[in-house]
């Protein structure tokens, strides 16, 4: 697997020094453009300017020549971005290799033409063979810079012989200097000298840079695999708890059904009897069952409420979350509840906006919270009202359930949404489950939910609130 | 009453039959019981019941593969079914069939009863 996707990579990314040498080649292009004129000038300023006596125009020739094949290397670099990147290096070092030796024959034959061995831009030699040195390989700016050695040295000596004509630069030299052996055997060395002292250490520094891009390459590859084995990893490791999850909210169902199926059972086999299907029953007996009942209910509530916890905890709710009303969840909550509040004489009043929000929320979780809210209103409130109020917002949803009750004593406040915790002045009623099962209900809504008392508008009583994002990325997150 | 109707109870939990069969045989219906889906399904296509009473978490096939299969049949297409939950069930995730009315369990007798009536009187029987 990993190597059909580095040989797939290969065919689309170029590695950094396959681009450096394309790169360089492109370079190496422009500079020549830069060049031309460059001798242009220097021919027109040496003859115009300083009165050198020399014919211009085979250096005029050679330029044109120059662009020439100029011109055809730019058109063969283009070519090169469209090809696979084995042959593009194999190609551009090829190019790299043809344009330095007709640079150093088109050096050479300038030089024949601007005076030969008296011509001090003689050393131009090393500036070509220390830009070889930059991209071709060690060996091959060697052969390059001997192949330019020879060449100069051929040519100087066959002006010196008289083999060929010899182009004096009136004006600047005296006219006999290349007959000068000493000048010309200097000369010669200098240049040699120089021209492979340049390219030893040029040729060093390039291949010490070679071989660190090309570590930085292997430590990059070896990295990236290393991530991609973690990444792996990992998300095995995701996906494993991800499925341990399915499978424990599946087992957590089972339980609650076979815990609760034997109660719901008994349950209602004693209803079945208090109901007077069976026939007559005593008051007493009646009593007694009906206690029976209760207790069954305090169960069957305990046992939602703990397997409640861990559903919660494990994401149920997360693929529950539709887009709803708000004012249809209270709604639907406290209806449940008027009875009960009837039953004590209590009012139950319920405030809504007069268009609902919509908030990305389980409803079944959300009418949970609010009627474990309202109910402990109503069962601590005595005499009065019990407001549940629904706010909408610019980032959040707000609803109130406020009671004129007994209150949450100072102490307890900070405690109140903690796991079995039951106010200190409401005696052993309920499981100790209820708000801390609203509090994880609301906060993987991404909510916050908290209590006051008193209620700071009454006096009395208290209030307890939560608010629901209404940026359904917010919910998301949780 | 022309005739008596016909209740089907489908669930496994045969004390809870016992209970819901006995209450609705004392108001002189006409009661047929099935344990699992699968065999509610059968009776249903047989008996052609008046009304059904599904639990939805049952063995063999549950409650959401007989409501699937029900409707299915167009004679049974209309017949009224109440689908017993019990409280710790999710509510949450949408029943892809319509289910006439949902009934958390514990079951009191007297509301089931109650329920049925009020269902088959909507169904014009």
């Amino acid at each position: 697997m990993n190597s059909t996707s580095s040989e797939a990579g290969k065919t689309t990314d170029y590695s950094p020094e396959q681009r450096a040498l394309v790169l360089r080649l492109r370079v190496y292009i422009n500079l020549r453009w830069l060049a031309i004129p460059a001798i242009v000038i220097a021919t027109l300023v040496a003859s115009l300017i300083f009165h050198v006596g020399f014919p211009t125009l085979p250096v005029y020739i050679i330029c044109a020549i120059i662009a020439g094949y100029n011109f055809w290397l730019f058109l063969l670099a283009r070519g090169l971005e469209k090809q696979e990147p084995d042959s593009v290096v194999r190609k551009a070092e090829a190019y790299g290799y043809i344009q330095v030796v007709l640079d150093l024959v088109m050096l050479t034959a300038i030089i024949h033409f601007t005076g030969g061995v008296e011509n001090p831009f003689l050393f131009l030699y090393i500036i070509h063979t220390n830009a070889a040195a930059i991209f071709l390989s060690k060996r091959r700016v060697y052969i390059l810079t001997t192949f330019a050695m020879v060449m100069v040295t051929a040519l100087v000596l066959m002006e010196y012989r008289g083999t060929i004509p010899h182009v004096n630069l009136e004006g600047f030299v005296p006219p006999d200097r290349y007959k000068d052996l000493g000048v010309v055997i200097s000369a010669l060395v200098a240049l040699v000298t120089l021209a492979y002292a340049t390219v030893y250490v040029a040729t060093a520094i390039v291949g010490e840079l070679r071989r660190r891009q090309r570590e930085v390459v292997v430590l990059k590859d070896q990295l990236l695999e290393q991530r991609k084995v973690e990444l792996e990893q990992i998300s095995g490791e995701v996906v494993k708890l991800v499925e341990e999850r399915r499978r424990f909210v599946r087992f957590l169902s089972v339980v609650a059904h076979d815990l609760q199926s034997p109660l719901v059972a008994t349950q209602s086999l004693l209803s079945y009897i208090v109901d007077g299907y069976t026939g007559e029953i005593t008051d007493g007996q009646k009593d007694l069952m009906q206690r029976g009942i209760r207790r069954i209910d305090g169960l069957l509530t305990l046992i939602t409420d703990l397997l409640d916890i861990p559903r919660i905890e494990a994401g149920q709710l997360n693929r529950e979350m539709r887009e709803i009303s708000l004012n249809d969840v209270v709604k639907q909550a406290t209806d449940g509840l008027d009875n009960l509040a009837r039953q004590k004489g209590l009012t139950l009043r319920v405030e809504l906006p007069e268009s609902s929000p919509s908030v990305y929320a389980s409803n079944r979780r959300l009418q949970q919270v609010v009627t474990n809210l309202t109910s402990n209103a109503i069962n601590y409130t005595r005499e009065g009202t019990v407001l549940v109020r629904a706010a909408d917002g610019d980032n959040e949803v707000r609803i109130e359930v406020i009671d004129s009750g007994i209150g949450v004593p100072p102490d307890d406040l900070p405690r109140l949404f903690d796991d079995f915790f039951r106010g200190s002045n409401v005696g052993a009623k309920g499981t100790g489950l209820g708000l801390s099962i609203s509090k994880r209900i609301v906060e993987a809504h991404g909510g916050s939910i908290w209590a006051e008392s008193p209620d700071a508008e009454t006096g009395k009583g208290s209030k307890f609130t939560f608010t629901l994002p209404k940026n359904r990325a917010l919910v998301a997150e949780k | 009453m022309k005739q008596r109707p016909k209740i089907l109870l489908v669930d496994d939990d045969v004390d809870l039959v016992t209970v819901m069969r006995g209450a609705l045989e004392s108001k002189a219906f006409e009661v047929i019981v099935a344990y699992n889906g699968l065999e509610g399904l059968e009776k249903a296509k047989k008996e052609k019941p008046d009304l059904v009473v599904l639990d939805i978490l049952m063995p063999v096939a549950d409650g959401f593969t007989f409501a699937d299969q029900f409707r299915k049949d167009p004679s049974l297409a209309k017949v009224p079914v109440l689908a017993l939950t019990s409280f710790s069930e999710s509510l949450g995730q949408p029943f892809a069939f319509d289910v006439s009315e949902y009934i958390s369990k514990p079951i009191k007798p007297r509301d089931l009863v109650a329920k049925v009536e009020e269902f088959l009187k909507k169904a014009g029987k």
